[in-house]
C-alpha cells in the first residue's frame, strides 16, 4: 500500500494489535482543533443526538418514527405506511443514491467525512478514548507499555464504556423497530423477547466491532462507496489537496529562517496532518481512495502555517482545476443532470405521497362455487373484499358495483373500518340472466368513504355465468 | 495476485450480509410471514422471529453464491504448462 512508509515513519511499530489484516498497524489520530473539526464535531453531536433522541418522541399518542416490523406498518410522524407502499421506499433509496451522486460530484466524499454512520461512531468512540487514555503520544506509550494493572483499569474502562455505548446503540437500533417504550419495559423486568435480545446484541457488536475496532479499515476493505466515488469526480469536483507548488521542496527549517533563500517550499515537514489522518495516508501524496474527505489535515496544517507566520491553506479544500490555475466550473452538465433528476424524483415522490390515497381494495371471487342460481331467474356471485383502510381515522364507506345493468349489490353487514384495519366481509352480486352475453363479464367494484370524496378505490372482478345459449351443462351446479 | 485470508471471508460474508438484507426486505415485503406459515406447523411463529430466520437462510443462501464466486476466481492450472 503506498501509505506504509507514511505509517511508519509516524505511528511507531509498537505492540502488534490483535488485528484482521497481515500487516496492519493500529492508528492512532491526533487530535484536532479548528474550523472543520467544529463542524465534524457538530456533525456528530447533530446526527448521533437524533438517532438516540427520535425514537422517544411521540406524536399522536405512538411513537413518532417506528418502522414496526412485527406490525408490518410503518409509523414516520403523521404518516402510515404499509408494506404496499414499497413502491415509496423504492423511490426514496433511489433518491438517496442521487443525492449520494450529486453532492460528490460537487463536493467529492462530503459524506465520508461528516455524516457517514462510520465516521460518526468512530469520531465517538475515538473522543472516548482519548478521554480515557489521553491524548496520541499517551495511548501510543500506554499500548508498548507492560500489562499493569494501572494499564489493565485504564484499557478496560475503555472497553467497559465502549461497551455499554455499543449496547445502548443496539438497543437504540432495535427501538426504531419494535416500540422502544415496551423494549425498555422488558428490558427491565427481564422479558425481552429472543429475538430483540438477539438483533440487540448483533447491532452492539457489529458497533463495537466497526467503531472500536476495525475503523477505517470499514472504508478501505468494506465500503462500495469508497471504490466506485472516482466514477463521480472530476477536475471541477471539490477535493483536499496538498498544494506542492507551493510547499515542495518541503524540509524542516528553524522559525524565522528566510525558507526561500534555502530553497524550500512551504512544507515545514512536521507529518502533523499524517499523524491526524483517520486513515492514515499522506495527503501530500496526492489524491487516494483511503483519503475520506474528514479535513482534519486542512485544521492541522492551517494550526501550523500560522505558527510560521505563512498563509493558511497549504492543504485545502480545493479541485483540480484550480490546483493548475484553470478556471473552476460549479454549474457543469454532470451537476446540472443530477440536480434535475433529483428535483423531478423528489417531487414526484412529494405529490405521490401528498396524493395518496389511504385505502386499498382487494376483491377475491368465492372459490366455491362458480355462480348460484336463484329463484327469480336470477345469478348471483360471491365475493370476499379485503379493506384496508390505511388512514389515521375509523371511515363508513359506500360500496357499488358496474358492468352489467340492473346488477345489484348486497352487504350482509356494514362497511365501517376502523384506522389502520384490514376488513375482510362477503359480498353477493345479482344480475338478471337475460342481462348476460358471456360466461364471464368484467365488473367493476367502486368503494368510496361517505366523508372523505378523495378516498376511493376501484377493483376490476369477474362475474361469472351459465353459457348465454342456454346450454347449461351438470358441470355448472354447485 | 494475492489477498490476504481475512480479506478473502470479508468479500464472502460482507457483499452476501448486504444482498441478504435486500432479499430480506424484498420478499418480506411482498409477503407476510403470517399467512405465509399459516398452514403449517409454524403457524405460531413470530414475525419478527421468521424475519430473522428468513434473513440468515438468505444469508447462507447468498454466501454460497459469493464463496463459490470467489472458489472460481482463482486462476486455473495452465494446462500446457
Amino acid at each position: 500500500m503506498s501509505n506504509t512508509s507514511a505509517r511508519n515513519k509516524t505511528s511507531a511499530p509498537t505492540v502488534e494489535p490483535e488485528s484482521l489484516y497481515a500487516k496492519h498497524q493500529k492508528i492512532y489520530p491526533r487530535e484536532v482543533h479548528g474550523l472543520f473539526a467544529f463542524w465534524r464535531a457538530a456533525g456528530v453531536f447533530v446526527l448521533l443526538g437524533l438517532f438516540y433522541i427520535v425514537p422517544w418522541l411521540d406524536w399522536g399518542g405512538r411513537q413518532a418514527v417506528l418502522l414496526d416490523l412485527p406490525e408490518r406498518k410503518f409509523y414516520i410522524f403523521g404518516l402510515t405506511f404499509w408494506p404496499q407502499d414499497f413502491f415509496y421506499f423504492a423511490v426514496l433509496l433511489i433518491v438517496a443514491a442521487l443525492s449520494l451522486f450529486f453532492f460528490t460530484a460537487l463536493a467529492g466524499r462530503m459524506w465520508c467525512g461528516y455524516a457517514c454512520p462510520q465516521t460518526v461512531w468512530t469520531e465517538l468512540f475515538l473522543w472516548i478514548e482519548r478521554k480515557i487514555e489521553g491524548d496520541r503520544s499517551r495511548q501510543m506509550k500506554l499500548a508498548k507499555a507492560p500489562w499493569t494493572p494501572r494499564k489493565i483499569a485504564i484499557k478496560g474502562s475503555k472497553q467497559l464504556v465502549w461497551l455499554l455505548l455499543s449496547a445502548f446503540t443496539g438497543f437504540t437500533f432495535v427501538g426504531f423497530f419494535t416500540p422502544i417504550r415496551g423494549l425498555t419495559e422488558n428490558i427491565l423486568h427481564l422479558g425481552l423477547g429472543p429475538w430483540e435480545t438477539f438483533w440487540i446484541i448483533f447491532y452492539s457488536v457489529a458497533t463495537y466491532g466497526n467503531a472500536g475496532f476495525l475503523r477505517e479499515q470499514v472504508c478501505l476493505y468494506m465500503c462500495p462507496y469508497a471504490r466506485f466515488q472516482s466514477a463521480m469526480f472530476d477536475k471541477n469536483t471539490l477535493i483536499i489537496s496538498y498544494d506542492p507548488a507551493r510547499g515542495e521542496p518541503r524540509g524542516s527549517r528553524a522559525k524565522g529562517v528566510d525558507y526561500k533563500a534555502a530553497g524550500l517550499g512551504h512544507c515545514i515537514d512536521c507529518t502533523m496532518c499524517v499523524q491526524v489522518c483517520p486513515t492514515g495516508i499522506d495527503i501530500r501524496n496526492g489524491l487516494q481512495y483511503q483519503c475520506i474527505s474528514c479535513s482534519a489535515c486542512i485544521d492541522v496544517c492551517d494550526d501550523v502555517m500560522d505558527k510560521m507566520n505563512y498563509p493558511r491553506g497549504l492543504i485545502r479544500y480545493t479541485t483540480e482545476n484550480a490546483l493548475q490555475g484553470k478556471k473552476v466550473h460549479i454549474l457543469r452538465p454532470r451537476v446540472i443532470i443530477y440536480a434535475t433528476i433529483l428535483v423531478l424524483l423528489l417531487l414526484s415522490l412529494g405529490i405521490a405521497i401528498s396524493q395518496r390515497v389511504a385505502l386499498e381494495l382487494d376483491v377475491i371471487r368465492d372459490r366455491n362455487s362458480l355462480y348460484r342460481e336463484t329463484d327469480d331467474n336470477g345469478i348471483e356471485n360471491i365475493y370476499t373484499l379485503k379493506i384496508i383502510n390505511m388512514d389515521e381515522h375509523a371511515h363508513e364507506y359506500t360500496l357499488d358495483a358496474q358492468g352489467i345493468p340492473g346488477l345489484h349489490v348486497s352487504l350482509d353487514e356494514g362497511l365501517r373500518v376502523g384506522p389502520g384495519e384490514v376488513r375482510e366481509l362477503g359480498v353477493r352480486v345479482h344480475v338478471n340472466e337475460d342481462t348476460l352475453h358471456e360466461r364471464s363479464t368484467k365488473i367493476t367494484f367502486h368503494l368510496q368513504a361517505k366523508d372523505d370524496p378523495r378516498l376511493d378505490a376501484v377493483k376490476n372482478a369477474r362475474f361469472m355465468g351459465p353459457q348465454p345459449e342456454r346450454e347449461k351443462t351438470d358441470e355448472h351446479h354447485d | 495476485m494475492s489477498v490476504s485470508k481475512t480479506q478473502r471471508i470479508i468479500s464472502v460474508l460482507w457483499p452476501s450480509f448486504l444482498t441478504a438484507g435486500l432479499a430480506t426486505t424484498l420478499f418480506f415485503t411482498a409477503f407476510d410471514p403470517q399467512e405465509l406459515l399459516s398452514q403449517t406447523r409454524y403457524a405460531e411463529a413470530s414475525r419478527l422471529g421468521v424475519y430473522t430466520v428468513g434473513f440468515f437462510l438468505f444469508w447462507l443462501l447468498t454466501a454460497s453464491s459469493c464463496m463459490l464466486t470467489c472458489y472460481f476466481a482463482r486462476p486455473c492450472e495452465n494446462r500446457q504448462g
